[in-house]
């Protein structure tokens, strides 16, 4: 909330104005809000002041800056927002349609400019009955007054100047005024006319009809004059009404596209090369297929505890089973923990499952897509990247081949010493040693597993930078992966690693029956000693296996993790159009009401 | 359909038995009809041998000589047993060296744990012979193969290999030699890999065929002692000995086609991919039972090819529609599944919790409220193709998750929305039948455009023509329920307006009658709570459904800009709510503050994938189209 603090002028003042409309939503006034209420009001003032100082000095500035939506600056949100509505009653009661069915586009805003721009003259006005072109658009500022009226209009992530002159219009001199009049900031509005530029050079429509499509009813935070600094900063506010933020810091939507862009790639690699995509289940009787704890739903027909998956991973497998050789499914999954820079309780992965592949071609796979998504999305096999709030860009370089490093060996380098063997029997009390040596904490249980895998994050992940596999973990690590061909107790696996985190998970799959139903029964031993984060055995998936399936290479993308390395981001929420936020008290509210309801049935 | 019997023990899942030559004749000789009470006592005969048999073994009884006997006393039993249960199925599926009859058994408590897995070698399976199985009950038939497998890893051969890199498939060879090559003639200049499930196996001696698999089609094998041998000399042997119908394996060769004109792989090697523990279910007997089907997908799609086409189909179909919409500058999106308030449907949530917040969360119920937000926030075309959850019963038409594409568009209206459908469908139906003419069940769907467009006032006429509806006039609702009734529409009485009396008749009287493609426009107003005010016709709105085969496929609207007027309508609905209908929403405050900042005016359409594609791939069931449908929990 005190991202504005450090503005002045105009734009703070808005911006000032609109936080105190979001407070008034819900939250009592705290101190701060009342501190930057006052401080609005001496912005406020300071404002007007240096209108007067402007009109004083350059008449013509005056004339502009003193436009139709100036004074409604100085209204309070909900007073602004009474008399909107006031307004729309106005028109209503006078016959008129404030929020009419359809307006006629032909040209995208985009599109506008795109067609137009390299070929009209400045100062010049193309017209004629066949160059009549129609746009539609949110207002984002009004300038001028009277006869001749400046609009920037925009849409689609591009904007368009309307140059409203009463001479152009149609309608005549009191639909003009009283067009002008009504359509403030933040409105959307449909416009018809002729395609020219300014004298300065500005590409714009002069409308000889304009229609209000949609009024703003809120007034609308003001984006900064320079395009650097934003009203709208409140990461709260940004996240809860996104389509505040998509409507002022217009720059975000490049986000979303190229997440689109991102998932698009995706998917084109995998049915350029026969891929299949499948939807498998999203509500299981099992959660199987990762370690994490499921959200838990009932179904009232059936009369059924539920759980939301974890993973796709067995039914893709069973699809292989079935002979859908290649198949792969992008998709929600869904984990009942907490909310941090890297995690949302649901996000999207792609899991791809390849018969007669290992994990050696899948690191191959993985190198290329990468590599060329990279490539093709941001021009460069080289990106920038802040890893986290407050610290240095560093460049990740996704040239091929990325750099591979086998885990226990990786370790070993680090720590300068051998690891205890698998079948050691004081191996946990060996590795406890080990950490201790290196002052690392574990939180319980100490099993093997977790053990081995704070030592990974302290020596091997949390040094990475550029793309790199970490290879051949231990069976114990990895319940659903095939043991090595060649190393005792270790399996064909690899984690994908950028910058720290983990990108991709993929392994040569256990397909021997007797061996996973062994695995599943290790996993349920070590969820009896307090990890409540081990596999459960799913005999179904058992019975599957031992249909037969072919050697498969199975592979994983976290697609949130790959977005945000590729829109230069920290924080998973800014990749996520709505990210999951803690309830309003408003929510809570109807949370609260909504089980006293409840109560009230069961009780019947 | 494969008669059904009932074992004691109950731990078998299914149960497939295979009986030698002499057993088979046996079989086929027998044809009475068994009575229950036969099959009963055969049963218990047959578990008693067989509990003999492992007390044999148990007590150390290993030679092959001593258990011959009863061994074969077993297998007369169950061939007795399979005269009994299928009564002339000898010739079912047939080898050309044994008649092989298949049964499958079903028995109760099919998932009771791991209980007979980790028992190992139990039961007098050892057939020794690859060619004459009789193996009975599922775990005698995982310990046999599973006894291959320890076989082959004493060979040094491992049985569940690493990867494998077939270079061709059954229908790339079927294409390239289309035409070419005499019966009898080799293409010896090319070596080609293929991998996949050996579905049949026929060995004469030295010589052997193979049915191979894979997700293109299938290819026969031929293998051959001599050839083999110039590589590996043991290979023949192995062969014979290692592989079943049912295991996974690659084979490297020449292609020739036999004198009989059959395009063949002539084998100059092989490789175990995966040893698989369980045979195959019978093609035209083991798999016919629906349920079974569904709760098996793998094995329904080894053994049944139309599965794999239908869902090869359902990945070109909604390929097919990102192409379309992508082309016309859609934005693919993902919005929330976990919901904090229901809204944009009239359903029933599934509910659940978030731990570590303390937060109670519904699963969507439709992506809608969420995507018009993007439209407030300027993007003007947004789709989400994804999954959304109703916690209502299961049936041909319902699963409790399924798929819906939700498009909005903004400044279209739902005329637009008309033109929209029928190019989408069609263009989808274009990609995957190559026609606009498309058969389901009994019917003949012609797609042909335009389709037919009539108001639910006027289709109604076609059912009750001696009534006509006011939907403006309050106190024509008496009249209006007489009229209903008498037309047959049941449950009349509670409605409170002629709208949803109108709506009523419909659903009852014309919806199923809707076979082909029909936009039914101009819905009551309270029964489209999202939808915007006609813009000439007072009481209904600007909204349409489409329906074919008698089931609603889509549902659009010009939608509701206007947030006064929204705030009416979520009004409305929270008072039903209070009255009891547990299918409305309450009042969505953010949603209402989200249109309060201006929404243009906008089309939106959702389209509900899994009937769409169930119409193009002429699936009666929901259940077919969806790979992995909700059943209910065998007891």
């Amino acid at each position: 909330m005190a991202d504005i603090e450090d503005d002045t002028g105009v734009e703070g003042a808005t911006a000032g104005m609109s936080e105190v409309r979001l407070d008034e939503d819900g939250q009592p006034m705290s101190k701060s809000a009342l501190k930057k209420l006052l401080k609005k009001e001496a912005a406020d003032k300071k404002k007007a002041e240096k209108a007067a100082t402007r009109a004083a000095e350059d008449p013509d500035k005056a004339k502009k800056a003193s436009a139709a939506g100036v004074d409604d600056d100085e209204l309070d949100p909900s007073q602004y927002k009474a008399n909107r509505e006031l307004q729309v009653k106005q028109i209503e009661a006078s016959g008129g349609n404030p929020y009419p069915h359809k307006f006629h586009v032909s040209h995208r805003i985009p599109d506008f400019v795109s067609e137009f721009d390299p070929i009209t003259e400045p100062g010049v006005k193309v017209e004629g009955p066949d160059k009549i072109v129609s746009v539609a658009g949110r207002v984002h500022s009004i300038r001028g007054q009277g006869k001749l009226l400046f609009y920037d209009v925009r849409g689609d992530g591009a904007k368009v100047q309307l140059m409203a002159s009463l001479k152009d219009y149609a309608g005549g001199g009191d639909a003009f005024d009283e067009l002008t009049r009504t359509v403030k900031r933040g409105d959307i509005i449909g416009a018809r006319g002729h395609v020219g530029k300014s004298k300065t050079g500005e590409l714009s429509l002069f409308p000889f009809e304009m229609q209000l499509l949609s009024p703003c009813l809120h007034m609308l935070p003001k984006a900064t004059a320079g395009g650097h600094g934003s009203a709208l900063t409140n990461m709260e506010t940004r996240y809860r009404q996104r389509y505040l933020d998509l409507i002022v810091n217009s720059d975000n939507r490049i986000i979303f596209e190229r997440r689109s862009k991102i998932i698009n790639y995706v998917r084109r690699y995998f049915n350029d090369r026969h891929f299949l995509e499948v939807e498998t289940p999203m509500m299981n009787m099992i959660p199987g297929g990762a370690v994490a704890r499921p959200f838990v739903t009932f179904h009232n027909d059936l009369s059924l505890e539920m759980f939301m998956r974890i993973a796709p991973e067995l039914y893709l497998k069973m699809l292989v089973i079935g002979g859908l050789d290649r198949v792969y499914e992008i998709g929600r999954q869904f984990r009942n923990e907490g909310i941090d820079l890297t995690h949302n309780p649901e996000f999207t992965t792609c899991e791809s499952y390849e018969a007669y592949a290992d994990y050696e071609d899948l690191m191959d796979m993985t190198e290329e897509m990468l590599s060329g998504m990279v490539k093709e999305i941001t021009g460069s096999y080289k990106i920038k990247y802040q890893p986290k709030p407050n610290t240095e860009e560093v460049e990740i370089d996704f040239t091929p081949p990325f750099k591979r490093i086998s885990m226990i060996e990786g370790i070993e380098e680090k720590i300068g010493e051998k690891l205890p063997s698998f079948d050691d029997p004081k191996i946990e009390v060996k590795l406890e040693l080990i950490l201790e040596k290196f002052n690392l904490e574990c939180s319980p249980p100490l099993t093997t597993a977790r053990m081995l895998d704070t030592l990974v994050g302290e020596f091997l992940e949390d040094n990475i930078v550029h793309p790199t596999f970490i290879t051949e973990h231990p069976q114990i690590m990895s319940p659903l992966a095939k043991n090595h061909r060649e190393k005792e107790g270790l399996t064909e696996r690899f984690e994908l690693f950028v910058c720290g985190r983990e990108l991709a998970n993929a392994y040569t799959e256990l397909n021997n029956p007797v061996v996973q139903y062994q695995r599943f029964l290790e996993q349920a031993m070590q969820g009896k000693e307090g990890d409540d984060e081990a596999m459960i055995m799913d005999d179904s998936f058992i019975t599957a296996l031992e249909h037969g399936l072919p050697p498969t290479g199975g592979w994983g993308l976290g697609i949130d993790r790959l977005t945000m390395f590729l829109t230069n981001k920290n924080n998973i929420k800014e990749v996520l159009l709505f990210p999951a936020m803690k309830p309003t008290d408003e929510q809570l509210a109807l949370v609260s009401a909504h089980k006293k309801e409840n109560l009230c049935t069961k009780g019947d | 359909m494969t008669t059904t019997t009932r074992n004691d023990d109950g731990d078998d899942d299914v149960v497939v038995l295979r009986l030698g030559a002499a057993a088979a004749s046996t079989a086929a000789g027998a044809d009475d009809d068994g009575t229950a009470a036969d099959v009963s006592e055969l049963e218990a005969s047959i578990a008693r041998k067989g509990d003999e048999i492992r007390a044999l073994k148990a007590g150390g009884t290993t030679s092959k000589s001593e258990l011959a006997p009863h061994v074969e006393e077993l297998k007369a039993l169950k061939a007795k047993l399979l005269s009994l249960a299928v009564p002339g199925e000898a010739e079912a599926t047939t080898t050309t060296t044994t008649k092989t009859t298949k049964a499958t058994t079903k028995t109760k408590g099919a998932h009771g744990g791991g209980k007979g897995r980790s028992k190992k070698g139990g039961g007098g399976d050892d057939d020794g012979d690859g060619e004459t199985v009789v193996a009975v009950g599922v775990n005698e038939l995982r310990d046999s193969r599973l006894a291959k497998v320890a076989a082959m890893r004493d060979a040094g051969v491992e049985p569940y290999a690493y990867s494998y890199d077939p270079n061709s498939s059954a229908s790339e060879l079927s294409r390239r030699y289309e035409g070419k090559l005499e019966p009898g003639e080799e293409d010896v200049d090319n070596e080609y890999a293929l991998a996949g499930r050996v579905m049949v196996k026929r060995v004469f001696g030295r010589l052997a065929f193979y049915s191979l698999q894979d997700e293109t089609g299938t290819m026969q094998l031929q293998f051959d002692k001599s050839r083999l041998g110039e590589r590996d000399e043991g290979s023949f042997g192995n062969l014979k000995a290692w592989t079943d119908a049912g295991d996974i394996i690659g084979a490297r060769g020449t292609v020739r086609r036999t004198e009989k004109g059959e395009l063949t792989l002539y084998a100059r090697e092989w490789t175990m991919l995966t040893k698989s523990a369980l045979p195959l279910p019978d093609k035209f007997h083991g798999l016919t039972d629906v349920s079974k089907r569904y709760r098996n997908r793998h094995l329904d799609l080894i053994v049944n090819p139309a599965v794999r086409e239908t869902f090869h189909k359902r990945a070109r179909i909604t390929s097919s529609l990102r192409r379309q919409l992508d082309a016309r500058g859609f934005l693919e999106i993902e919005t929330p599944v976990l919901h904090v308030q229901p809204g944009g449907a009239e359903a029933k949530p599934f509910e659940t919790y978030h731990n570590t917040m303390d937060m109670e969360l519904t699963l969507r119920i439709a992506t809608e409220l969420h995507l018009k937000r993007l439209i407030i926030g300027g993007f003007p075309r947004v789709y989400e193709l994804g999954r959304i959850f109703r916690n209502e019963g299961i049936s041909t038409r319902h699963n409790p998750e399924f798929t819906s594409v939700e498009l909005y568009q903004a400044y279209a209206d739902y005329n637009d929305m008309i033109e929209l459908t029928e190019e989408l469908v069609c263009g989808m139906a274009n990609e995957v039948c190559d026609s606009t003419t498309i058969p389901y069940g009994e019917h003949t769907i012609s797609l042909e455009r335009p389709w037919r467009r009539v108001t639910m006032h006027d289709v109604v006429r076609e059912a009750i023509p001696d009534f006509e509806f006011d939907l403006n006039d309050p106190s024509t609702l008496d009249a209006a329920k007489a009229a209903a009734s008498s037309a047959g529409v049941p449950d009349v009485h509670k409605l409170t307006t002629v709208g949803y009396v109108l709506n009523a008749c419909f659903e009852e009287l014309c919806e199923p009658k809707l076979i082909q493609p029909t936009f039914v426009i101009d819905y009551p107003t309270e029964v489209s709570p999202l939808s915007k005010p006609h813009r000439s016709k007072a009481g209904v709105v600007e909204r349409f459904e489409l329906f074919a085969t008698g089931r609603e496929m889509a549902n659009s609207f010009s939608e509701l800009t206007d947030p006064v007027d929204q705030r009416e309508r979520f009004e409305a609905q929270a008072a039903k709510k209070e009255a009891g209908d547990e299918e409305a929403c309450d009042v969505d405050e953010e949603f209402l503050s989200a249109l309060e900042q201006g929404m243009p005016p906008t089309g939106g359409l959702g389209i509900g994938i899994d009937r769409l594609v169930m119409l193009l791939t002429n699936s009666p069931s929901i259940r077919d189209v969806i790979a992995f449908p909700l059943l209910k929990p065998e007891v």
